[in-house]
């Protein structure tokens, strides 16, 4: 068993390399760079009313300069360079510097990652809190009228993106009723609230976004759950265990119930990556500044670093969260031996 | 013909009435949806002309000097129908349920679009911001949704199966590389993979599929991999081997036919999956070109413009109502597939 | 038309100049000039006080005005309070003071002469003096800034800054221009030589997220990074007693607030958390500004025409193409796009034609121009001439095998409306376009290599009409220049040079004339739309002058700059918003100011 561990441990190297040499190349490969997007900031014209510009877009840039631009943004060099110079930094833990923002890749990542970790978390934790006992609910009425209706309700807010149901939730409650703020992590008086309304401050912004974030996963894991505690409730163990005498409700909980959160476990360690990575779009509807925001943002204005040094903390995060499954599921299920299959 | 276990889940499938019934009206529309130029179209249906009959649906445009227009390009076929009336010369033709097709932007004199869903304009779902007819956009982009998907589907599930047996059955050095390979292609921000594509060539359908099958085959693979391992170590495998049965005979005559439940389980949900990736790309702006019908370009006009309701229900509306029809067949699929049968307790 | 900021440089250059300069003196003969009586654009009703919340799409990505990433919107902000020698008056055009109280022109006719007003100072407290304008030319051709442009315009295009004690300078360009254009294009912005001391190599780091010293009425005082950034009026601005600056800049807080969506920041402004929205997209004033806020007056709608060089926006038809290297093909394109009916329908009227690619330069426009009109029987008929008689089954027209198939790539989607528009009709010519959209950094790099067949793109304006860089053929069939459309042709490169040559007023207005008749004739350039107007919505709270704007202002809703001239009734304020709790009703307001409306026919 820790053989299998080191030697998956092992194997994670060739897979970082992988993808970030993977991603570094499509990044030279982009038409249209940091450099293009300078060039065009400084000539067209942005919006649909007049505007002025400063009339020395007129002239071109010599090759001098424009190398000195290419220098300053670290594309002078061929991409294998680049690539093993970049690699060496991220070997320090040093991810470089935002094209657009100048400062620290790190630092940028660092300022959202609280509220990415606190909307991924609390989704988690809320997603499998409801998911759990509905699914097991549905299993045990499996046909019935209420299996039925929360099968469709479940399923049309599946079908509909998140982000749809985000824009809704924001024009009704918050536009229209004015029950909940338009956006925003939290308000804007947060530093001067006391804990407790710092605590109510923070849920009444959170609440909407986290309706528009769980919808989705709603659906799967509820499914998850219900078709796998119905696997096992059929399993000839919890048929003997009855036999036995034992009550169902005990054979439930003692066997049944357990053996269901196995593919659950395995869920839990390939969400650890999605957590950051969030949804992009609902973080744009409710204005907050998370990791997903920053990463989209960073892919539209072409800010390489800032692309390269989330994937860098995305990949690392997913390729844990694989191992770490495997460490859930050996923990769920003791028969489970990983390694020795072959 | 169906082997005894098919027929069995066939029959097992059929009684389980929300998945069936779903399975029925699903099959029916992708049928449908196969001639909407005949449902909805600005093309009639039949044209009857001086004594001739025409069927303007499929081919050449019908310029409209044949019908003593002066001019070269493609009959307006509302004028027409408009003079055919006028004249009463026994000159008729017959105008598809919805008279648009989903390109064409009508304007209604002295109102600005979107126009509101109405029985009188024949846009029954109303029209979007560029006066397109929703119900025809609705279809068209049904239509192209629902391919999507499918060929999506035979894409990824040809290069899944394929390589997970490989995987499953070959084991070793082969299983480890690609493992490795699988991890890497699934961190690939799809996202970016397609703007770059984007940026180079304007997607049209098949490079979209081709784009999105080469980062979704992995899913399925995993499954192929553990189910070939279990079959691999059975009885019969060995024995055919034994017999020296080749590799290519034991995967496809033995390994994948027995794999075949899992397959079909997954089938539903690989559809839902490509309609909803559609979807996304079109609401981003990277999925087909302006102006090809698309839900998601329609469901970005109508969150964008959500004073217009019926864009944003409609789309919502479509959307939602075809894929849980979907979700229910895929629900009840797998409840056919499966081998136990579920014990009930009072 | 604001005369736009030109900020800031080497230590050792600056020592040599300024040792160098002490020893200048004055020309004798100086004509000094000052207009003390230009006409004050605001309202003696004004009152101080308030503060103004608006909001921006993104956080600005640095506050330096010049280098990497500064060319973000928010730096119009920064510069609207960094004041230049002289400014143009808003309506007149005529040169007003600003950090200078009187200017001169030297006999070469490239040389002008400022005295700066003494009482000047930087936002730290020091005084503004000529050594900060000695060192702006400096720290604009410093390579440390990382600002080629910059770097090239204070090389090539100003020659020197002179020093004549410490309050009168003089700068010398290139070439000698017209007077008013020295100003534009030779006025300096001070930069504060006593705060950056030394440039090095850390500049462009270093000065990221730094406050600069500025000379305006308002700096930065607060920043929430990502959140919001305020500005707050200085209580003993130094200029504040000018005719010009009296009534003005009258708020004491302008609140920026990043708001992601424009549609959430809409609903954020009808929540009263913004004082006011610009609505110029048609989508937004006809669809969103109505209903019960503005039936019952508490937002009140300004339409307000402005009068100022139109960005040149429309289709560039590449003539490098093996298709539309054919004059006739490109005058049939031109008479088979049908721009009215889109203005008629998705743009709902509020947009007008575009005539020619230079409009609202004043006499510099060519006014006798006007764009080709949908015809479908001229764009037919020409293409029946041209060899394109035949047509295919689907109605696009062949010639020799090729289809009359072009791609027409855009960058903005939300324009996908407009073109499939005027694709359904093109097709009536038996011309097929395929619409392109591309995401805004590829679009451009798409046009800058010349691989497009018709780009939808709109250049930005200047002070004059600018020719040499989109028609010259010097530009032609080479990358990364703005010749996009490949125009090559002998007899407009020679007037293009006459025009660029010229001195004289009269004979360059005659000039560009000329030239714009000569672009129009080449058909290179389809022109698509112009805005003709700033609107927008605004709480009643906010007051303004009769003329809520200028003949040049872009939004009624500018706090800086050569706006600022609204303010904030606080009464009013607390009467809305209790008007608002019991459905209390005022009369709607719904304006239209039209005194600089051009004349539409032109």
């Amino acid at each position: 068993m820790q053989g299998y561990f080191t030697q998956r441990l092992l194997l994670t190297i060739p897979t970082f390399i992988g993808i970030t040499l993977l991603v570094f190349t499509l990044t030279r490969l982009v038409p249209g760079g940091p450099i293009e997007r300078m060039l065009a900031e400084a000539q067209l014209s942005s919006g649909e009313t007049a505007s002025s510009a400063e009339g020395f877009g007129s002239q071109s840039l010599s090759e001098d300069q424009l190398d000195q631009l290419k220098a300053y943004y670290g594309f002078d060099k061929p991409i294998i360079t680049s690539y093993l110079e970049w690699l060496w930094k991220v070997l320090q833990l040093d991810l470089g510097e935002s094209t657009r923002y100048g400062e620290s890749v790190w630092d940028s990542i660092i300022e959202r990652l609280p509220v990415s970790i606190f909307y991924g978390v609390t989704t988690m934790i809320l997603t499998y809190l409801i998911c759990i006992p509905l699914g097991i609910f549905k299993a045990l009425k499996h046909g019935a009228p209420f299996d039925h209706a929360s099968s469709a309700f479940i399923f049309i807010s599946y079908a509909i993106p998140g982000y749809v149901i985000g824009i809704a939730c924001v024009s009704f409650f918050a536009a229209n009723l004015e029950w909940f703020p338009l956006g925003g992590f939290v308000s804007d008086e947060f530093e001067e609230l006391t804990l407790w309304e710092k605590i109510k401050d923070l849920l009444h912004h959170a609440f909407l976004p986290l309706i528009a974030y769980m919808a989705g996963s709603l659906a799967v894991m509820t499914f998850m759950m219900k078709n796998a505690l119905m696997e096992n409730l059929s399993a000839d163990y919890i048929r003997t265990a009855t036999a036995k005498g034992l009550s169902f409700s005990s054979a439930i909980k003692k066997h049944a119930l357990r053996n269901s959160l196995i593919p659950l476990a395995t869920h839990f360690g390939q969400n650890i990556s999605v957590i950051l990575s969030g949804s992009f779009l609902i973080e744009k509807i409710f204005n907050i500044d998370g990791i997903g925001l920053l990463g989209y943002e960073a892919l539209v204005e072409r800010d390489y670093p800032v692309v390269m040094g989330i994937l860098v903390i995305s990949a690392v995060l997913y390729l844990i969260g694989n191992i770490l499954s495997d460490i859930c599921v050996a923990w769920a299920d003791p028969r489970i031996r990983f390694g020795e299959a072959k | 013909m169906l082997t005894p276990q098919a027929k069995k889940r066939w029959i097992k499938f059929k009684a389980l009435k929300r998945g069936y019934y779903s399975f029925i009206l699903i099959t029916v529309l992708i049928f449908l949806s196969l001639f909407a130029e005949l449902i909805a179209s600005n093309r009639p249906v039949v044209i009857h002309y001086n004594g001739e009959l025409h069927f303007p649906t499929y081919g050449d445009i019908l310029p409209g000097t044949s019908f003593g227009y002066d001019y070269q390009w493609e009959v307006n076929y509302k004028d027409l129908q408009k003079q055919f009336n006028l004249e009463d010369k026994g000159n008729w033709l017959i105008m598809p349920v919805i008279p648009f097709n989903p390109l064409e932007s009508d304007f209604i004199e002295g109102e600005y679009p979107p126009y509101a869903p109405s029985i009188e304009s024949k846009h029954y779902l109303g029209t979007d911001m560029a006066g397109r007819d929703i119900t025809s956009r609705l279809i068209y982009g049904f239509r192209i949704a629902i391919l999507f998907s499918l060929f999506l589907l035979a894409v990824t599930y040809i290069i899944g199966v394929f390589i997970g047996a490989l995987m499953g059955y070959l084991g070793g050095t082969f299983d480890l590389v690609f493992q490795r390979l699988i991890e890497v292609l699934s961190n690939i921000p799809i996202l970016y993979v397609i703007m770059i594509v984007a940026s180079i060539v304007t997607p049209d359908f098949w490079t979209l599929v081709l784009l999105l099958a080469a980062f979704s085959w992995m899913g399925l693979t995993w499954y192929m991999r553990t189910e070939t391992y279990r079959e691999n170590s059975r009885e019969y495998v060995m024995a055919a081997r034994a017999i020296g049965a080749s590799h290519s005979r034991i995967i496809f005559k033995h390994i994948l036919p027995n794999s075949v439940s899992i397959l079909v389980t997954f089938f539903p949900f690989s559809v839902v999956s490509g309609i909803t990736s559609l979807t996304s790309l079109d609401y981003l702006g990277f999925g087909l070109p302006a102006p090809t019908p698309s839900w998601g370009e329609l469901l970005q006009q109508g969150t964008a413009n959500l004073e217009y309701q019926w864009i944003a229900i409609s789309a919502v509306a479509a959307l939602s109502f075809v894929l849980t029809l979907v979700t229910f067949i895929g629900e009840a699929i797998r409840e056919a597939f499966d081998p136990k049968k579920y014990s009930y307790y009072e | 038309m604001k005369f736009r900021k030109i900020n800031c440089a080497v230590m050792f250059l600056l020592l040599s100049i300024s040792i160098q300069s002490n020893a200048n003196t004055l020309p004798a003969d100086l004509s000094w000039e000052n207009n003390n009586n230009a006409k004050p654009w605001a309202s003696p009703l004004a009152t101080k006080g308030g503060k103004f919340t608006d909001f921006i799409l993104t956080f600005p990505p640095t506050l330096r005005t010049v280098g990497p990433d500064s060319n973000s919107s928010f730096r119009s902000y920064i510069n609207a309070n960094q004041l230049g020698l002289t400014d143009f008056h808003p309506n007149t055009l005529e040169i007003i003071p600003q950090i200078a109280t009187e200017w001169a022109y030297g006999q070469d006719g490239k040389t002008v002469f400022y005295k700066l007003d003494p009482s000047a100072r930087w936002s730290d407290g020091n005084p503004v003096t000529a050594d900060d304008f000695l060192f702006t030319l400096d720290f604009m051709r410093s390579k440390h800034i990382n600002a080629p442009w910059y770097n090239n315009h204070y090389t090539n295009e100003i020659t020197s800054v002179k020093k004549f004690g410490d309050h009168t300078i003089s700068i010398t360009g290139r070439v000698a221009k017209p007077k008013e254009e020295l100003h534009y294009y030779y006025g300096l912005v001070p930069t504060p030589k006593h705060f950056y001391k030394k440039i090095d190599k850390n500049w462009v780091k270093k000065y990221n997220w730094k406050i600069i010293p500025n000379t305006g009425p308002y700096q930065i005082s607060k920043i929430k990074k990502g959140k919001r950034i305020t500005f707050e009026r200085k209580s003993d601005w130094w200029a504040a007693d000018r005719p010009l600056n009296k009534n003005r800049f009258n708020v004491d807080k302008v609140i920026l607030k990043v708001i992601r969506d424009t549609n959430i920041a809409y609903k954020h402004f009808e929540k009263g958390e913004l004082d006011s929205y610009a609505l110029v997209l048609p989508e937004f004033w006809h669809n969103k500004a109505k209903g019960k806020l503005y039936d019952n007056g508490y937002l009140e709608k300004f339409t307000f025409y402005n009068n100022s060089p139109r960005s040149s926006s429309g289709w560039f038809l590449n003539t490098d193409n093996s298709i539309l290297k054919e004059k006739p093909v490109r005058i049939a394109l031109a008479h088979a796009l049908n721009f009215d009916k889109v203005i008629k329908t998705v743009l709902r009227g509020d947009y007008e034609r575009l005539q020619a690619f230079h409009t609202g330069y004043g006499e510099f426009s060519n006014k006798n121009i006007s764009a080709r009109k949908f015809d479908l029987k001229a764009a037919n008929k020409i293409l029946d001439e041209a060899g394109w008689q035949q047509r295919g089954g689907d109605g696009v027209r062949i010639s020799n095998g090729q289809r009359l198939s072009l791609n027409l790539v855009y960058g903005r989607k939300e324009h996908s409306d407009r073109w499939s528009i005027l694709k359904q009709d093109a097709l009536k010519a038996g011309i097929e376009i395929n619409l392109r959209l591309q995401d805004s950094s590829s679009h451009y790099k798409t046009i800058m290599q010349k691989q497009h067949q018709i780009a939808s793109l709109g250049w930005s304006t200047g002070f004059r009409p600018a020719f040499w860089q989109h028609f010259h053929s010097e530009n032609a069939h080479k990358p990364q220049t703005n010749n996009i459309t490949n125009l090559d042709n002998k007899n407009i490169d020679k007037d293009i040079e006459a025009y660029r040559a010229e001195t004289d007023s009269n004979k360059r207005v005659k000039l560009a004339n000329a030239l714009a008749q000569q672009i129009h004739d080449s058909a290179v350039f389809i022109p698509s739309f112009k805005v003709p107007y700033t609107r927008g919505a605004h709480w009643r709270w906010l007051k303004f002058p009769d003329a809520p704007g200028t003949k040049t202002s872009s939004t009624l809703y500018s706090p800086f700059g050569d706006g600022g001239i609204f303010w904030v009734d606080s009464k009013t304020k607390i009467e809305t918003k209790a008007a608002r709790k019991n459905s209390t009703k005022y009369s709607s307001v719904n304006k239209t100011f039209d005194q600089y409306r051009e004349n539409t026919s032109d």
